[in-house]
Order: structure tokens, then sequence, then C-alpha cells
């Protein structure tokens, strides 16, 4: 029986949100007395993972997806339950794990916004112990598979979004990460650019089996790279199974996006 | 051991080279950074030098001996801000999640938020006053520079940085619960340095023990400096005070890196 590479069991995840009655006096009582309300953002998810897997993590805005997937690239310590991924406990083990694991945030970038792309790598290569051939390879690799040559010259401040994604895209993987978490890479950018990126996504995941964790609120991206799908709402899981399996839930003919839609909105119901 | 710790500095020096390049990018702005913040620091210290001309001295304190003061201030600050710029600044990064993206690489984590945020060339400005302030004043105020006297004052610098370090990873590692805790860096830090720019017995007693006790920069240059001077006003204070400088440094700074530890796990991070 082959091991899971990514075990999550029971974890749950509350944060503290202040309550505040209403107007200027509501706030100031607020300053002495203050309220809170525990809102639980991931409330009880399980789930295993395989090596060479491509799973689509979906879920309205709020329903726990960053918690989630922050928790599992070790910034967030879960409040209960257990997370092991690739051997590691996350966010105990930190400095060790985090170099198997690569991260893109599609709002965040981890390039240096004035200095040209290049330099955010060599810094990386650095911080990593990339070994230099290694380097050298990947580098080769993902300006060709990304089309990074034009580019990777300029500051990042002067770079377009997709650009500016596909750079961070590389960045995230110089250093071979076997697992990779995608959060929203595609936010913001055209249809051109979402096409090139989830080629990127299921060449690595097909052709140097790279596990995939992708997050997204456009469904094009999970049926063009991800086989599986895990949808969470309101912080629990409530479907886990192949793309086939979720279009099976409808009996009516519909595409993938109208039954997300309809799960989201409680007319098809999960058992 | 001895490997790692190579890599230690080559990378901090990478960190430098990354962030010096970034400065280079506004080359004009590069330029004059550093000059406008000697400029800056350098009329408040004339303006106050000015002013005590006037009284010839106080408390005991001729002119060029609160130059010397003010040396140790400025000396010490240079050094803190290569540094302890990060963690002075630490709320911003807890605020916009920049702190996110440290926490998703390999090297330990007080590391990294010191070496990418050395700002060398505000050091230069506020260090080259606090040598300019050293080299006006030292010669002329009576210390006998020999082997224990150097080693003193070098220890006590350190000390010095210790202190300060210390208060911005205490107030650092208080952002995890609070995210933004820029005024309490205001009252504590800022305020209280404004009194370090003379000697603590002018004041009145509350102050003198918050300056001691409470954000001790009495021991940043007042205590280190009575070392050196051994002025009047030193009855006042257990003698002990003109030397303990580095344990105090050492002492307290083990204590926020305590904090800074049990504090990590309460990091939230910011939604997207």
């Amino acid at each position: 029986m082959k091991k899971p590479i990514i075990k999550l069991s029971e974890v749950r995840k509350s944060f503290k949100i202040s309550k505040r009655a209403n107007g200027l006096p509501g706030h100031i009582a607020n300053l002495f007395v203050p309220k809170f309300d525990m809102k639980k953002a991931v409330d009880d998810i399980s789930f295993e993972i395989y090596k060479g897997e491509a799973v689509g993590f979906i879920g309205a805005n709020g329903a726990g997806k960053s918690t989630t997937i922050k928790m599992m690239s070790g910034i967030l310590y879960p409040d209960s339950g257990e997370i092991q991924i690739a051997g590691f406990i996350p966010y105990k083990q930190r400095k060790s794990y985090v170099s198997n694991i690569g991260a893109v945030f599609g709002q965040k970038s981890q390039l240096t916004w004035d200095l040209p792309v290049i330099d955010s790598y060599e810094l990386l290569k650095n911080i990593y112990r990339i070994p230099e051939d290694a380097y050298r390879k990947n580098l080769k690799m993902f300006t060709d598979l990304l089309d990074l040559s034009s580019f990777i010259e300029q500051p990042v401040r002067q770079l377009s979004l997709g650009q500016r994604m596909r750079a961070d895209i590389a960045a995230s993987l110089l250093h071979s990460p076997g697992i990779v978490f995608f959060d929203e890479p595609t936010i913001g950018l055209d249809v051109v650019a979402k096409e090139r990126i989830r080629e990127f996504v299921r060449y690595i995941n097909k052709e140097q089996k790279v596990t995939i964790i992708f997050t997204t609120h456009d469904m094009q991206d999970i049926e063009k790279t991800c086989g599986r799908i895990i949808i969470i709402d309101t912080g629990k899981k409530i479907f886990d199974g192949s793309v086939g399996e979720l279009m099976n839930l409808s009996s009516e003919d519909m595409d993938i996006e109208s039954i997300v839609r309809k799960i989201y909105e409680g007319d098809i119901k999960i058992i | 051991m001895n490997t790692e710790k190579n890599d230690t500095i080559h990378m901090f020096l990478c960190y430098s080279r990354t962030i010096i390049k970034s400065w280079f990018q506004y080359k004009l702005d590069a330029c004059i950074r550093s000059f406008t913040v000697f400029i800056r620091e350098a009329s408040g210290i004339i303006v106050i030098y000015l002013t005590l001309q006037t009284f010839k001295h106080i408390n005991g304190w001729k002119p060029d001996e609160l130059l010397f003061l003010f040396s140790l201030i400025f000396l010490s600050y240079g050094i803190l801000i290569i540094f302890f710029t990060g963690l002075r600044d630490f709320d911003r990064s807890v605020h916009d999640g920049g702190f996110d993206r440290i926490l998703l690489r390999p090297r330990g984590l007080l590391f990294q938020v010191i070496s990418s945020n050395a700002d060398w060339f505000a050091a230069i400005g506020h260090g080259g006053l606090g040598i300019t302030l050293f080299l006006l004043s030292a010669s002329r105020i009576g210390i006998s520079w020999n082997i224990t006297t150097v080693l003193y004052y070098i220890a006590a610098l350190t000390g010095g940085v210790l202190i300060q370090g210390a208060v911005f990873l205490a107030l650092a590692s208080l952002s995890f619960y609070l995210i933004k805790s820029n005024n309490i860096k205001e009252i504590f830090y800022w305020n209280m340095r404004r009194f370090a720019n003379y000697p603590i017995s002018i004041f009145p007693k509350l102050i003198q023990y918050l300056m001691i006790y409470v954000m001790p920069f009495a021991f940043v240059n007042y205590f280190p400096a009575q070392f050196l001077l051994r002025k009047e006003d030193m009855h006042s204070y257990p003698q002990i005070f003109m030397y303990i400088t580095p344990l105090v440094g050492g002492f307290l700074y083990f204590l926020a890196y305590l904090f800074w530890k049990s504090s990590l796990k309460h990091y939230k991070s910011t939604g997207n």
C-alpha cells in the first residue's frame, strides 16, 4: 500500500474576530472591553494526497482555502489535528520542511520589486543552497517553458501581471520542490496568460511528477490541470473526488462551473 | 559547524548586496540618503550644542562632554539599524503579509528578518555623525585611552546596541498579538530617546527611573560615559551601573528572544 505524501487529519483553525457595536460609542466601548467572536476558518478537515496527484482545492471566498494552504505550508499553526507532509510536520519542522515545497501566491509576489527578475533568482539560489548546476538547469528549463527570456533582466515593477506571475512561478520552483501549492495563480490574468500557466502546471505534474495543490475560482483551471477536486465550504470538506464524479452529481447536462455554483448555493446537496 | 557559519555571513552579504542594488535603482536618492540623514540629525545636535554654550555646563557636564553622550547614541543607532531595521519596522511586514514569505524559506526567521532589511545608507548617516561627534569630543574631555578603556568602550557600545535591539525585538514580538505596534514604539522608544540627549541626573526622579529600569537608555550612553568621565552626579546611583551595560544588553536581548520565540505561534497571517 502506497503511503500518502500529504495527510491532514481532523485539522481545525479558528480566528478571533473582534465584535464591534455600531457607531463611534461602540468602537470606543470596544477599546476598553474588547468582545471577540471565534470564527472557525477550518473545521475538521481531513484528506490524503498521493505523490504525483494534481488536486484542485476550491471553495467560495472565506471558505478556508487559504488558511488550509497556509497551515500546509508551515505558515500557520493548526489549533488541533495533525498535518504530515513529505514526512514532516510543517509548522513544527518549518526550516527543514520548506525546502520540499514551493508556494505560489497569486496575490503576493516573492520577487524583489525594484530589481531585475534574475537578481531575485540569484538570491533564492543562495537562500535554498541550490547547487550551481541544478540552478543552471532549472533556470534554463523555466526560461524556455515560461518564456522568461524577454523580461528576465527587467525590474519586477515594470512587468505585466502575466509576466510577473510567470516569473514568480519559476522563483517558487528553482529549488526543485516535490510538492507545489498554487494559490490563485491565475487571478486577474487574461485568457492567453491563464492558458500558459495551466500548460506549465500540467507539464510539471505529468513530466516531472510534481504533486500539485491548486486553488482557484476559475473552473477551467481545474478542468485542465487537475484529476481530483476537493471542495470546502465554511471550513468543512464537502466534496472529494474526480472531475467525473463531480459531473455525476447532477442529472442535467451541466458544465463543471454550474455544478460548483449550485453546490455553493445549496441547490446540489452532497451527503 | 564552521561551514555553516561561513554560509551565514555569506548569506548576510548576499542580502546586503540585494538591498544596496535596490537602492541604486534610484541613483540620486541613494547618493543623498546618507547625507540627508546626517544633516537632519546633525542639525538637531547643533541646536542643542549652541543653546548649551550659554550655560557653560549642566549639572557639571560641559558641552564637549554632552557631545560625547550624543556620540554614543548615534554610533549605537548606526550599528543598530544595520542589524535591527527589520525588527524596528516589523509590524509593517506582519501587516502586509511579508512575513509569510520569510516563513516559506529554509533559513532562520530572525536571521532573515535581520539580514533582508539592513539599512546601510541610514547607518552611514547615523554612524558617520556618531564618529564625527566622537572625534570632536573624545580628545577634549580628558579620557585616557588605554587598553582597558578601549575594550570597555567596545563592550559598552555592543551592550548599547543590544539594549535597543532587545526593545525592537520585544516590540516586534508584540505585533504578533496586536498587528500594529507602532504607537507603543513611538512612546516607548522615540520619546525616551529624547531624554537620552542629556545626563539623566537633570530629570525628575520618575524619568530617571524610566530611563534606568523601563527603557534603559541610561545604560546606552549615560553610565558608560560615567565610567570614562567620572562626573560628580554619579554619586546618586549605585556605582556598579557604570560597569554592567554589556550584561544588561545581553540579558535583555536574551529575554526579548524568549518572548519572540513564544510569540511566533500566535502569528495570524493576513487573509487574501
